[in-house]
């Protein structure tokens, strides 16, 4: 088969429906990351006509262009959408377009979970416009912080759409994170060990497990905020046990990570873009990857920074101002390890770079700025004040608008295989730059001169009337730059002439493709030995699409990859992906029902939702795997490799583990959020307490005990060609008594509008049940699947998910047994 | 799968003891329990232990990331862990340093 | 009236110097950076990778930062520290409730009396201010006396405030709280001993 031939017949099998109808079904990763970024930076226009109100507001004082309460609307969404809908999901975008063709395979590990993903991002930002368009915007402010978020000061509709429609767009979130840290970890070329992997990959890897465990504190937050809210469960609120600096901590404890999820891509934009436009390898990776490393851990222990004033204890505060210096270390040790690549090298004003430069100017003085308020005192001046509003933005702007313009433009002739023709693209730049420091270096004066974030209009004798016509003209050249950007990217993609491959003669194996790349990526998958195989050997293209990597002959209609041991980049499994489906399209729109009756407060139409995305769930799952075994495939190069079905630790276990850990974290911030308002919050101890029960806790933890080991029974059982259906029926018994004492719990829980430890209690009481249910499910499938004959001893790759998941169910059903019962019955 | 656990254990172990101390803080000043030991306040000489135990961890940690029988067998992974191994030990130094340098629960 | 950097009591003066300090250390790194950027752009001579790893990364990107954020935070703790509410003597304690979106203003020297929208001080006296809410989160803030601290429900929070001088100062409350955010503002009014006498007596205009 010569080079044509491959790629015709590897289009056939991978290529989307023709069309718009395409949109739908695909599940291929390069159309999911374009309609991705294409989402996004409509969001970012979105966001940035608000900012424009936003200016047109202040620019003179006693402005009567918005009253407060529309103005509460915009800069609300101004910050919702550029954090949740614009940054986010660029970085998502980005990933999702880039990793598997950085990383030499064909696809995502999950490609029908990356289509999931878009359509609840792109449902739910719809609800958030829709919102908008009526004049029911959120206007709590993007922090929402109750009591004024609550029912009594908030009553319309506005902070539902906040709260369930952000909850509904993190589902995408969390869908591409555990996407990316699967694809990273063991989709990947072989022989690229993970001191091979480009530098982009790690921190796409620690941006995503910062999403896992920094987002769910968020989705907690907002579920209980709308439990208040809905139905009077008082967790903010201090009259009844509750506290709203819970709110605060959760949100934080989720925002602060938040920073540095936005800026991680973009720093990895950066290292892996900068070092092409100076010629020469990046200077320290492996200090990088550890500087990388330190910042997502240290960022998780700042956020207490963002509450300075709230009245904490000086040591408290003082850890917290501590920690906010140091992470400073690591992000500085980035910034000088690229001066030195670009010491080391010879560097080149293409447009990339300038953007570069116009991040080295801007975030350089955001990060400094930022060292200011971790000092405490300083922070009680400066918080809340423009000083704040200039910070941010110098932080998010100049540490991911400039990287992310300068990756577009790196990256933008391999989206198009196209190249520029214009200097629309220099000019623009020339005016971004120019604009953003007009707008925002002057800000941080009238900040330190008393001007508060958030108001909507001042007095002349405030004396602050200059700066902010200054800022407001310098936002409109900011305005103007940006669109001459995306006309350029428009012209480009429409009108450039055809460019060649590879135009920055860069390393990395994105470039070893035709562009645009075709559905497949690579005909044949690299045998990695470099960090830039393509400077090694810069004919690596024409060799892959000739088929001399591995799995370079089409079989059946198979779209086939292979997976690698996590450290080695040794192969270790044979992987058949899903094709085109409206599953996942089908199964947002229905997740999106379920949030759309919650926010309508439709409460019948909620379990018919929640039914049909298990029903959706049972199909989606059910289309994977064989009712036959399977030899040992060979995959080239005299290798031969087991299929997924065949293994023990098939890509669901690793997406299953990924998505514990997220869940395990949500949990365990309700644990903290139970502890904290029991120890901290006034207005204990409550009117009545759960009334303990020797026989309800020891049925839980006997159904919590019996489900695992009857599960590694069932496991052990088929792996000896035994069949595992007594066993399988033990392990379900484990879980519904699970669920009952669960069930039971909830029953007893005092009323929980009364009391915040009561709605605790309740809601702790759910999730247990939430758990056993899905448990049930679980095995209810693994005995069907048994039953219709996909499982041998050989196919056993569905009980060690289906384990783990038990397993689960077993250590947080006892904890929220022993924390309901326990402290009653000792005493 | 070992090497990830090995690059990230200290840094975890870090936000572990640092929000525990905090906690720790936050809990002593709202249940305030008065007396003293070694001739300081109770409260100082909690915090100073936990301190105390936090700092002996990572060194610990450390340690084992530098042990022939317990590193990790590839170079750029023994590299990346000891480095996140310091970062862990300085981390507790640096952000619980307040222990020992300013007042409690004012 | 609302300037940070107009100080006109002990707190807010502290804080001033603080980042009048910062803003010349930060200059001065930033200049660094920048000197650093443009002559990454000229003819330079071979080096070794190590070399470069050690000046670049270890050198500027741990020894430095290192020395310059100790030393910031140690000032910076000393600097909170100092502005503690403490107790001492001649402690003046005054307690300001807000509510959606007025300031009242009590006083242990007057039990009997509020005031609603302006806060009575004596000059030249640190005075204890015990920030409440009736409703929603605020934050008590007089710029030119010192910095700012929320108002949290179901909680006391202590804010040591002080002015010179005798005089009126702008307050205002930041933390925002809706729509009557943008007229949310009360004054401090600062007497001279005199004075301070005669409005705990009730006699005041």
């Amino acid at each position: 088969m010569n080079a044509l031939g491959r790629h015709r017949k590897l289009t056939a099998i991978w290529a989307s429906e023709p069309g718009f109808k395409g949109w739908f079904s695909t599940v291929n990763h390069t159309d999911l990351g374009r309609m991705f970024l294409a989402t996004a930076f409509f969001f970012f226009f979105i966001g940035g006509l608000l900012a424009m109100l936003i200016r047109a507001q202040l620019a003179t004082p006693h402005s009567a262009f918005a009253g407060p309460d529309i103005y509460n609307q915009i800069f609300t969404m101004h910050g919702t959408i550029m954090m949740f809908l614009f940054a986010i999901p660029t970085f998502e975008g980005l990933a999702v377009y880039l990793l598997p063709k950085m990383l030499g395979t064909r696809d995502l590990a999950f490609p029908r979970l990356t289509a999931y993903g878009f359509w609840c991002y792109a449902f739910g930002g719809s609800m958030m416009l829709v919102s908008m368009v009526f004049g029911i915007a959120p206007d709590g402010g993007w922090f929402m912080y109750p009591p004024l978020s609550g029912a009594i000061h908030s009553p319309g509709i506005n902070t539902d759409f906040w709260l369930i429609g952000i909850t509904f767009v993190e589902i995408s979130a969390i869908a591409a994170a555990v996407e990316i840290t699967v694809s990273i970890l063991k989709y990947r070329a072989p022989g690229m060990s993970l001191d091979k992997m480009p530098i982009f990959a790690w921190y796409a890897l620690i941006t995503a497990l910062m999403i896992l465990t920094g987002f769910p504190p968020l989705i907690l937050g907002s579920i209980l905020l709308e439990v208040e809210r809905a139905f009077g469960f008082p967790f903010f609120q201090a009259e009844l046990g509750g506290d709203s600096l819970l709110w605060q901590h959760l949100f934080w404890l989720f925002g602060h990570p938040e920073v540095y999820i936005i800026f991680l891509p973009a720093a990895g934009v950066i290292s892996t873009v900068l070092p092409v436009m100076c010629r020469t390898p990046l200077l320290g990776y492996g200090w990088i990857v550890a500087a990388a490393l330190a910042l997502a851990f240290l960022s998780f222990g700042l956020w207490v920074h963002h509450m300075f004033t709230t009245g904490i204890p000086h040591m408290g505060l003082a850890f917290f101002s501590a920690a906010s210096t140091l992470v400073a270390v690591p992000t500085g040790m980035q910034i000088f390890a690229w001066i030195g690549t670009m010491w080391k090298g010879r560097p080149e004003l293409h447009l990339p770079m300038l953007h570069l430069l116009g991040f080295f100017f801007t975030f350089v003085i955001g990060g400094l700025t930022g060292v200011m308020v971790a000092v405490v005192p300083f922070d009680w001046q400066a918080h809340d004040t423009a000083f704040i509003t200039a910070h941010l933005h110098y932080v998010l702007f100049g540490g991911f608008v400039f990287p992310i313009f300068a990756g577009i433009y790196y990256w933008m002739p391999h989206f198009t295989g196209r190249k520029r023709f214009f200097y629309l693209g220099e000019f623009a730049f020339a005016l971004v730059f120019i604009g953003f420091h007009v707008t925002f270096l002057a800000m941080h004066w009238v900040g330190l001169l008393g001007q508060r974030r958030r108001i909507s209009t001042y007095a002349p004798e405030d004396g602050w009337t200059a700066i902010n016509l200054i800022s407001s003209v310098g936002s409109f050249v900011l305005a103007i730059g940006i669109a001459m950007i995306l006309i350029d990217v428009f012209l480009h993609a429409l009108t450039a002439s055809r460019g060649r491959r590879n135009p920055w003669r860069a390393g990395t194996l994105e470039w070893a493709m035709i562009t645009p790349a075709p559905a497949y990526n690579f005909a044949s998958l690299p045998h990695v030995t470099d960090r830039n195989p393509l400077t090694i050997e810069p004919d690596l293209a024409v060799q892959l699409a000739k088929g001399e990597g591995y799995l370079g002959t089409p079989r059946n209609t198979w779209r086939e990859t292979l997976t690698v041991e996590v450290a080695s980049g040794k192969p270790d499994m044979h992987v058949i992906y899903p094709a085109n489906t409206r599953l996942p399209i089908l199964m947002s729109a229905v997740t999106g029902i379920f949030f759309l009756s919650l926010l309508l407060k439709f409460y019948w139409t909620v379990p018919v939702a929640v039914v049909g995305v298990a029903i959706l769930a049972w199909k989606w799952v059910w289309s994977i795997g064989r009712q036959d075994d399977m030899d040992t495939v060979p995959v080239g190069q005299d290798i031969h490799l087991p299929n997924f079905a065949m293994t023990d630790r098939p890509p669901g276990w690793w997406g299953s583990v990924f998505l514990l850990t997220a869940n395990a974290t949500l949990f365990g911030s309700l644990l903290f959020g139970f502890a904290f308002l029991w120890t901290v919050a006034p207005g204990w101890p409550p009117p009545d307490w759960f009334p303990p029960s020797v026989s309800a806790l020891a049925l839980g933890i006997i159904g919590a005990g019996l489900g695992p080991i009857a599960m590694r029974y069932a496991t052990q059982k088929n792996r000896n060609g035994g069949t595992p259906l007594a066993s399988l029926a033990l392990t379900l018994a484990g879980a519904v008594l699970v669920a009952v004492a669960c069930a039971a719990m909830m029953v007893h829980t005092p009323a929980p509008t009364r009391h915040a430890y009561a709605a605790t209690l309740f809601v702790l009481g759910s999730y247990g049940l939430f758990h056993a249910a899905l448990g049930i499910l679980m095995v209810c499938f693994l005995i069907a699947r048994v039953r219709c004959g996909f499982t041998s001893s050989a196919r056993r790759a569905e009980f060690p998910i289906v384990r783990l998941w038990i397993d689960y169910l077993s250590v947080v059903s006892v904890l929220i047994l022993v924390v309901a019962h326990l402290p009653g019955l000792m005493g | 799968m070992r090497d990830i656990i090995r690059i990230l254990i200290a840094p975890l172990v870090w936000l572990a003891t640092f929000s525990a101390i905090y906690g720790l803080h936050g809990l002593l000043c709202g249940h305030g329990i008065n007396g003293t030991a070694f001739g300081l306040p109770i409260e100082r000489v909690l915090l100073g232990a936990a301190f105390l135990f936090a700092i002996l961890l990572q060194t610990a940690l450390l340690f084992a990331l530098y042990h022939p029988s317990l590193a990790a067998s590839s170079e750029f992974s023994r590299f990346v862990s000891r480095a996140t191994g310091w970062v862990g030990l300085v981390a507790t130094l640096w952000s619980l340093s307040p222990v020992v340098l300013t007042t409690y629960c004012v | 009236m609302l300037s940070t950097v107009d100080p006109a009591g002990p707190a807010a003066q502290t804080i001033a110097t603080l980042w009048w300090v910062m803003l010349a250390g930060a200059s001065l790194i930033f200049a660094l950076v920048m000197v650093l950027l443009v002559l990454a752009f000229r003819r330079k001579n071979a080096g070794d990778d190590a070399g470069r790893v050690r000046a670049w990364i270890v050198g500027l990107g741990l020894v430095f930062p290192m020395t310059v954020l100790a030393a910031l935070l140690a000032y910076g703790l000393i600097v909170g520290e100092r502005l503690l509410p403490r107790e001492g003597p001649d402690i003046v304690k005054v307690g300001a409730e807000g509510r959606l979106s007025a300031w009242t203003f009590t006083y242990e020297d007057a039990p009997s009396f509020s005031t609603d929208g302006t806060l009575h001080i004596p000059a030249g006296r640190p005075v204890d201010v015990a920030v409440t809410t009736a409703d929603v989160i605020h934050s008590f803030w007089v710029p030119r006396l010192a910095g700012k601290l929320d108002a949290i429900p179901g909680r006391t929070n202590i804010l040591r405030i002080e002015a010179d001088e005798a005089g009126t100062y702008t307050g205002v409350s930041a933390e925002f709280s809706g729509t009557g955010y943008d007229s949310f503002t009360f004054y401090v009014i600062a007497h001279d001993a005199a004075n301070w006498d005669a409005f705990l007596n009730g006699d005041f205009e």
